[in-house]
């Protein structure tokens, strides 16, 4: 029987593999679990082993191909067997430059078939069955030592009908076996099915592939320390009749926008292996919303007062829930602030946005024992949290910012100019 | 023989037997402790005595209703006693094959009452047995309801030896059993009541096909009284509230307390072992456990489904699981049938349970006369099929029939619910024709 092997997936992100080297040539003996081919990602170099006992009967690339996953590379079997219904269509433009097939004496006999159940079951004979709601127990493995090989689920599969009428309906909209089959002879049942996944909105998808990326693609650590929130805690309790826009996360942000001035590393891009460090401050802010995660941003941040930067904030965030926001105030930022203190989150670890090199997250304002002195006193603080990109910020330019920023935290009264 | 049994199976009825015999032809040590008769209750006072007796009123009725078919026949009566001598002799036969089935795959019978001594033994009259395994498959008794003087109503099982024919009856209780006795008796000659407490005679059978039966049972005579609450028996007066609430009396030649059966759990030891139990029987999982390891029950003790061949399906599924073979009883594809004239047969969700749990469904109703073999077959007589389905998928999710013949293919449409059968598949599967099950095909080419 033969079995094609096929490119394996080696990530949730990998979507094909470079064939680096063949060490099997076409018409070669294997014996299971012995390597026929070495694999690459962008990231590391893979073995294959052979999954089966048998003689390689067809390779499909040559190498230096780029194949995507789960397409068949080779075909192990019996000589004499024929490859080609296990050709992948993308080899008809690659075709194999691997000598013809000779016939091979000392091919070792095809496995035993009439092995009883129980042998252990191959990965992709596991994955198959689970796929398809089989229990593998009941099926006999065909394999070296009666192993289970995933052909000999498709075989027991395809041998009688394993979906009931309704569950073949149900899994054509998208509901998926959760485990094997409790009807008759195992037969998969609509009660044996989970609940169907939900397709990704496309702004989910952005986000979800902006956050694989930023986090594949930069070395993101966080720094978390706290400030004395005092002055903000003054400044909301004195303005919030009057001006109620001005909330605590906008005294950050204004905080986060002096301590940028003062070091502008911070405040910048990294693309294509260059830093650009920007002499503006397009501040993007976290903003929760019924579509998810958006983070607006405001121009020329510096250049606001924090009236002004509460007014910004406050028209940009109605435009986000209401889904009313336009795309170029979504785009550009230079530093973001994501604020989960609110929410009584006491430290987390922001994801960066890339190009940007850091963000700052703001945690709840908690009441903490500090030493003055010889005495211990309580004190109203808030906890920020600071990822950077190691790439281009250090630990300790990524620390100094943070201290910088709680030292504009304290004096938020006298650099807002909203002092008593 | 002593040493540990893989298994002791306790009551020797359609669960139990079977179970016995399914465990010992896995190659396992089993005994099967019975302290009456093998077969128990389905075989010796239930399914197939009944059964007997409907048959020979069925010919009756028909020879009686001959002239409707062309065929004269003159000088026709009817002999209980030798009604009753077929039905012992048929008992005996089947109840000689199950014993010799056991025989021959090899299940020790024992004959004593069996009581669970622990989760691992059984005392069976003075013995005491070891088992890795053991299955209750005690069965149910008659019920008697709490009702003054009930005890000098004939029950089901008395009711099949006696060889008069009573002038009148009234039937306390319109579940299967009553209806049966009903059926039996009118088209006899008797004068028949039935008195239901509840508003519907045929409790759990879809209202419109238990419409149907009523019509035919008061067409043959039958008197139905719905909401119909006995208070007292005496002698020969049952004493009723009428469905306004009014106190009546009836005056019959002989009553019958046909109130259903209740689960057997006494003296069986099964509050000191752990088992857990109530007075609608013994707890159990889908795969036949009790809430004791190594503890197993099925049949009519489980108060489940009581029906013979649910007790089969329960006592098999049983011995499977407890012997490693995974498998589990699917309840809501096991049919029912009630063997009146005409015959009642359903299987799955009736239209008013699928309406209490909200599910969308379509639904055909079907009269059986659009079937040319059921017009035949059936002189005068009418009936109707009723096919429920899911609204989206079509799926069928019940079958209910009311008309003779409906009980031999009931089975299809159990078929087609264990399956998961979509209307659109179904309407694939090529009936015979003639055959009155062609109703069932019209009825599922109408929810497609």
């Amino acid at each position: 029987m033969a079995i094609a092997v096929e490119m394996p997936k080696l990530g949730n992100t990998v979507e094909e593999c470079l064939l680096a080297k063949w060490t099997k040539a076409k018409g070669e003996p294997v014996s299971q679990g012995e390597i026929i081919a070495e694999i690459e990602t962008d990231k590391a170099t893979f073995e294959v082993p052979a999954p089966a006992s048998g003689t390689v009967l067809e390779i499909f690339f040559e190498e230096g191909a780029l194949v995507p996953v789960f397409t068949n590379i080779c075909v192990i079997g019996t000589p004499g067997e024929s490859a080609a219904e296990f050709a992948p269509q993308a080899a008809a433009q690659a075709p194999a430059a691997a000598p013809a097939a000779k016939p091979d004496v000392e091919a070792r006999p095809a496995p035993e078939r009439a092995a009883p159940p129980g042998g252990a079951a191959s990965p992709r004979a596991r994955r198959f069955a689970a796929q398809h709601g089989i229990e593998i127990a009941a099926i006999r493995g065909s394999g070296p030592n009666r192993r289970i090989l995933e052909q000999d689920v498709r075989e027991a599969l395809y041998s009688n009908p394993r979906r009931s009428s309704l569950a073949r309906r149900r899994m054509a909209e998208g509901y998926e076996p959760a485990g094997a089959g409790t009807g008759v002879n195992g037969m998969l049942l609509a009660r044996d099915l989970g609940e169907p996944g939900v397709a990704l909105s496309r702004m989910r998808r952005t986000i979800a592939e902006r956050m694989r990326e930023s986090l594949a693609a930069t070395a993101q650590y966080t720094l978390t320390s706290s400030a004395p929130a005092a002055g903000l805690l003054a400044i909301r309790r004195r303005e919030k009749a009057r001006q109620p826009d001005i909330t605590i996360n906008v005294l950050v942000m204004f905080a986060a926008i002096r301590a940028l001035e003062r070091m502008p590393e911070l405040n910048a891009e990294l693309r294509d292996g260059k830093l650009y460090r920007r002499a503006s401050v397009h501040l993007g802010f976290a903003c929760d919303t019924e579509r998810g995660l958006m983070v607006p941003v405001i121009r020329n941040a510096q250049t606001l007062s924090v009236a002004e930067l509460a007014q910004a904030a406050k028209s940009l965030t109605n435009l986000a829930l209401s889904g009313a926001i336009s795309p170029d105030d979504l785009a550009g930022a230079t530093f973001t602030v994501s604020n989960l203190g609110a929410l009584g989150v006491e430290s987390f670890t922001p994801i960066l946005n890339p190009p940007q090199v850091a963000i700052l997250g703001v945690n709840a304002i908690e009441l903490r024992a500090v030493r003055r002195q010889e005495r211990v006193e309580y004190e109203d603080r808030i906890g920020l949290s600071l990822t950077c990109d190691h790439q281009v910020i250090d630990g300790a330019p990524g620390a100094r910012f943070l201290r910088l920023v709680g030292e504009c935290i304290e004096r938020i009264e006298s650099l807002s100019g909203l002092q008593a | 023989m002593s040493g540990i049994y893989d298994l002791i199976v306790v009551g020797a009825g359609p669960g139990g037997y079977e179970a016995a015999a399914h465990a010992a032809q896995l190659g396992k040590r089993v005994a099967l402790v019975e302290r009456g008769r093998t077969g128990g209750a389905c075989l010796n006072v239930g399914c197939i005595p009944t059964k007997a007796f409907l048959r020979s009123s069925r010919l009756f009725a028909d020879c009686r209703n001959a002239q409707a078919y062309g065929v004269r026949i003159d000088g026709l009566s009817f002999d209980l006693p030798a009604v009753i001598a077929r039905k012992n002799r048929i008992v005996g036969t089947l109840r000689r094959g199950v014993e010799s089935m056991l025989k021959r795959a090899g299940v020790e019978v024992i004959r004593a009452h069996g009581r669970l001594a622990s989760r691992r033994t059984v005392a069976a009259d003075g013995r005491v047995l070891e088992a890795r395994n053991i299955l209750i498959a005690t069965g149910s008794r008659p019920a008697a309801p709490p009702v003054p003087g009930i005890e000098s109503a004939l029950d089901s099982d008395a009711i099949l030896d006696r060889p008069e024919i009573p002038h009148s009856l009234a039937i306390i209780g319109g579940g299967y059993i009553g209806l049966e006795f009903a059926g039996f008796f009118s088209a006899i000659g008797t004068e028949v009541t039935v008195c239901e407490m509840l508003p519907q005679v045929a409790p759990g059978v879809d209202r419109d096909i238990a419409a149907r039966l009523v019509d035919s049972l008061e067409k043959s005579g039958v008197t139905v009284r719905t909401s119909c609450r006995v208070t007292a028996v005496n002698g020969e007066t049952v004493h009723y509230q009428d469905e306004a609430g009014k106190a009546q009396a009836l005056r019959v030649a002989c009553v019958l307390n046909a109130a259903g059966r209740v689960p057997v759990t006494d003296g069986l030891g099964l509050e000191e072992i752990g088992v857990d139990f109530d007075q609608r029987g013994i707890r159990t999982s889908e795969e036949g456990r009790t809430s004791a390891p190594n503890v197993w029950a099925c049949g009519d003790v489980t108060g489940r489904r009581l029906l013979a061949h649910a007790a089969t399906r329960e006592g098999v599924v049983a011995v499977n699981n407890m012997f490693g073979r995974r498998d589990r009883i699917r309840y809501h594809a096991i049919p029912s049938v009630i063997y009146t004239h005409p015959e009642i047969a359903s299987v799955g969700c009736t239209e008013e349970e699928l309406q209490a749990q909200g599910v969308a469904y379509r639904r055909a109703l079907v009269p059986m006369s659009i079937s040319g073999r059921f017009l035949v077959e059936n002189e005068g007589a009418t009936g109707a099929i009723k096919v429920l389905a899911g609204a989206r998928h079509g799926e069928i999710l019940g079958v209910h029939a009311a008309g003779d013949g409906a009980s031999e293919f009931i089975a299809l449409a159990a078929t087609l619910l264990e399956t998961e059968m979509c209307a659109a598949d179904a309407a694939g599967i090529v009936f015979p024709h003639p055959t009155v099950c062609e109703a069932l095909k019209s009825a599922i080419l109408q929810v497609l």
